[in-house]
């Protein structure tokens, strides 16, 4: 029997045609938009991004807290999705801005206000009832916007001073204490203090020099214009450059190598935030370490705020919400607690017993909690990642003895006034 | 006879005399003259899909005020963008900066090339194992190249400060990368050093070629070892040493891992090429338009660049051809 004869152009166009069909159809097999997925038997899964889950110390703790609820629900399921900190906001807001990224999200404060200002979270207002909740007010104003709230406070972080004990046995209590503790304790390769100084580390300098700035009785803003250039912020950053000057500090060491110094007993002093310390205990269970408030002359320093929000492009937004409502219920609230150490979380906890024994300085933290303000420009919240990087520049280069302070300083008010215009 | 009656002759004896009485055969679809296109027509394809899509998309960005946060909500704003990053001084500190980036690049690595590849042409002892060494750092990742880089100039533990304060060279406070004077010089000699192994190895296999009667000859001639260099070998391995600079030049203007892994641009934009710049107006700043007007700009130094080297060939050609 004669095989009928397929001409080759038939197979060619056949084959192309069945390749487009293929392409098509896995391009458009993932439109969910969002990190959400449903299996089929009624289970929706959600996606929460945190960078805080890749923290040897705490990300492991966070992920049996999500395993909890994922225990008491039938319905939804929460899977952990650990984006490291330097690239978060960057892999977060991309995936967000193209429709796309994790149904739930930690921010940290300039890329929550930064999301916010563009539309990318959800509105909580009508899923969440907040005010069926005690919540922390003071760092609980700033995820309201325009009186819509846009997110709930996950971790909220005081900076303190924390202080090698052996070395240090009286914390000093002003900041020419402060200043002359670090120059006797500076010597060979054993430093007295220790901050971000590089641009490299943008965003560390940046949190590092608020307290500066805070503690001298300055700010960025007056909520409607800048003030870079305010005396305050002069007195206080000259504070921040004295120390540099006096090389107390270990000039270029990035904040990876001085906390490994201060765990070593090589470095005496260092400002950080409340989330620190738990890290420090779990890396360092041997270390003599104390922490006590910030002695600069205003009792004012920058927070770590870590807002949960909602992906406005998540279509599983009810379920999201059942989430955060779990959270905040206040047995959830006091494990949230116990596992993120010396930060607060967004309701008031009660500290139990076993935790003040082995972090006995957790009072002083929550007591900072009315004095601290979130490491944004006021007024200016969505241009902070922008004004930050002018700011730092212009510090930076005082440093280095480019310019005087005074100069940078006005160059940086000049130069952030014509951008936010 | 001519080079065409010539042609002619042969081709009339090679082809076979074609039979009057046998069917005229079917021409193969191979043999039309769309076979080339055909050919071509998958990697155009691809080029068109994954180059000049992408390279179009890019154009119109660079016209547009468009947000990383909101992409679809893009502004046609003309030659705003451009006019925008012209008028900027620290552009132009960017493209000074980019400009002494590409050029010490590419004479370092070719020139370090060149004398570690005149030396392995050599003979000595161990040359094969020396051979293979020399190759490590381009087999390296860029990635572990910044990371080894970086700890090596470390203030507190990198070996290059207790080098360098033995000799009493020694950078104060040893923080190498954070100065304006040392970062960018620190961050060359890096990228030489990455990249010098390929141009030594290229460079060797070019050497191996030059002919070794003729260097024989110009030394018998009494040619030192300089003028047999200069007349022979030079000549030899010119093209090769074109391309290389070709190439080094192109991946200097686009290097990017390195300079962010080790200074992220800094400090105080004293490192910032016109790829970490269009990094930081895409991701930092969120300004895709800005970020795409900078990316064209390197996009047309780099047709200048492949256009001035065809230009510089081609004169090359013709002064070879008299």
């Amino acid at each position: 029997m004669r095989k009928p004869r397929v001409r080759r152009a038939t197979v060619a166009a056949a084959t192309v045609v069945g390749l487009v069909a293929v392409v098509s159809a896995g391009c458009g097999s993932d439109d969910s938009g969002s990190g959400s997925a449903s299996d089929g038997g009624g289970v929706t899964t959600l996606t929460f991004a945190a960078s805080t889950f890749g923290d040897p110390g705490r990300g492991p703790q966070l992920e049996e807290w999500l395993e909890q609820f994922n225990a008491s629900q039938d319905e939804i399921r929460v899977e952990a999705a650990s984006v490291p900190y330097p690239t978060f906001g960057q892999t977060v807001l991309t995936q967000m801005g193209g429709g796309e990224g994790p149904d739930l999200v930690r921010f940290d404060m300039p890329e929550f206000e930064a999301a916010s200002d563009a539309g990318l979270i959800a509105p909580l207002d009508d899923l969440i009832d907040a005010g069926e909740y005690e919540l922390l007010e003071q760092p609980d104003r700033f995820m309201v916007h325009d009186d819509v709230r846009h997110g709930i406070i996950f971790e909220a972080s005081n900076y303190a001073m924390f202080y090698n004990a052996d070395l240090i046995p009286e914390p000093p209590t002003t900041y020419e204490d402060f200043f002359a503790i670090a120059q006797s304790l500076t010597s060979g390769d054993t430093f007295g203090l220790a901050f971000r100084q590089t641009e490299a580390e943008e965003a560390g300098v940046w949190q590092d020099i608020f307290n500066y700035v805070y503690g001298f009785g300055g700010a960025w803003s007056d909520g409607e214009d800048l003030t870079i250039n305010a005396p305050e912020n002069l007195e206080g950053l000259q504070a921040y450059k004295d120390l540099y000057d006096a090389n107390v500090i270990p000039r270029g060491a990035d904040a990876a190598t001085f906390r490994r110094m201060f765990a070593e007993g090589k470095v005496a002093m260092e400002l950080n935030n409340g989330g620190y310390a738990t890290h420090l205990l779990a890396e360092s269970p041997d270390l003599n370490f104390s922490v006590a408030p910030i002695p600069f002359p205003e009792r004012s320093q920058g927070a770590i705020l870590a807002p949960i929000v909602i992906n406005e492009a998540s279509e599983a937004k009810e379920e999201a919400a059942t989430f955060i409502t779990w959270a905040l219920e206040p047995e959830n609230q006091t494990s949230l607690q116990e596992i993120l150490g010396a930060s607060s979380v967004a309701t008031a906890t009660e500290r139990t017993p076993e935790s003040l024994q082995e972090l006995p300085f957790l009072p002083t933290f929550d007591e900072l909690t009315e004095s601290s303000l979130p490491q944004v420009v006021l007024g200016f919240e969505a241009q902070t990642p922008d004004i930050r990087k002018i700011v730092v520049q212009n510090v930076i280069a005082a440093l280095q003895g480019q310019v005087d302070l005074q100069t940078a300083l006005d160059d940086a008010q000049e130069q952030a006034t014509e951008l936010v215009g | 006879m001519t080079k065409d009656t010539h042609s002619m002759t042969v081709l009339e004896q090679t082809r076979a005399p074609r039979s009057e009485t046998s069917p005229r055969r079917r021409r193969s679809p191979l043999g039309s003259r769309w076979t080339p296109y055909l050919f071509l027509a998958p990697a155009a394809v691809f080029i068109l899909l994954f180059q000049g899509v992408p390279l179009a998309q890019e154009i119109y960005l660079s016209f547009t005020r468009t947000s990383l946060l909101n992409p679809t909500r893009s502004t046609w704003v003309g030659l705003e963008n451009y006019a925008h990053i012209f008028g900027d001084d620290d552009f132009h500190r960017t493209l000074l900066t980019t400009l002494i980036y590409v050029v010490v690049c590419v004479v370092g690595s070719v020139g370090a090339g060149l004398l570690v590849a005149l030396l392995l042409n050599r003979g000595f002892r161990g040359r094969g194992v020396v051979r293979a060494l020399v190759t490590v750092p381009w087999a390296a990742p860029g990635i572990a190249v910044a990371l080894i880089a970086t700890w090596m100039l470390n203030p507190q533990y990198g070996i290059v400060n207790r080098f360098l304060d033995a000799v009493g060279l020694g950078v104060p406070g040893g923080a190498i990368l954070d100065s304006q004077t040392y970062a960018l010089p620190a961050i060359l000699v890096t990228t030489i050093w990455q990249l010098f192994p390929l141009t030594s190895v290229v460079l060797l296999s070019a050497l191996q070629a030059v002919p070794k009667d003729l260097t024989e000859a110009a030394t018998m001639d009494g040619a030192g070892r300089w003028w047999t260099f200069r007349a022979v070998t030079w000549q030899v391995i010119k093209p090769t040493v074109g391309l290389l600079a070709l190439l080094m030049t192109i991946w200097s203007i686009r290097r990017f891992e390195l300079i962010w892994l080790m200074t992220k641009g800094g400090p105080v934009g004293s490192t910032e090429t016109l790829v970490i710049d269009l990094y930081a107006q895409a991701f930092d700043s969120k300004q895709l338009g800005t970020a795409a007007a900078i990316g064209m700009v390197g996009v047309v130094i780099s047709l200048i660049v492949i256009a001035g080297s065809r230009f510089v060939a081609r004169g090359a050609a013709k002064e070879g051809i008299r």
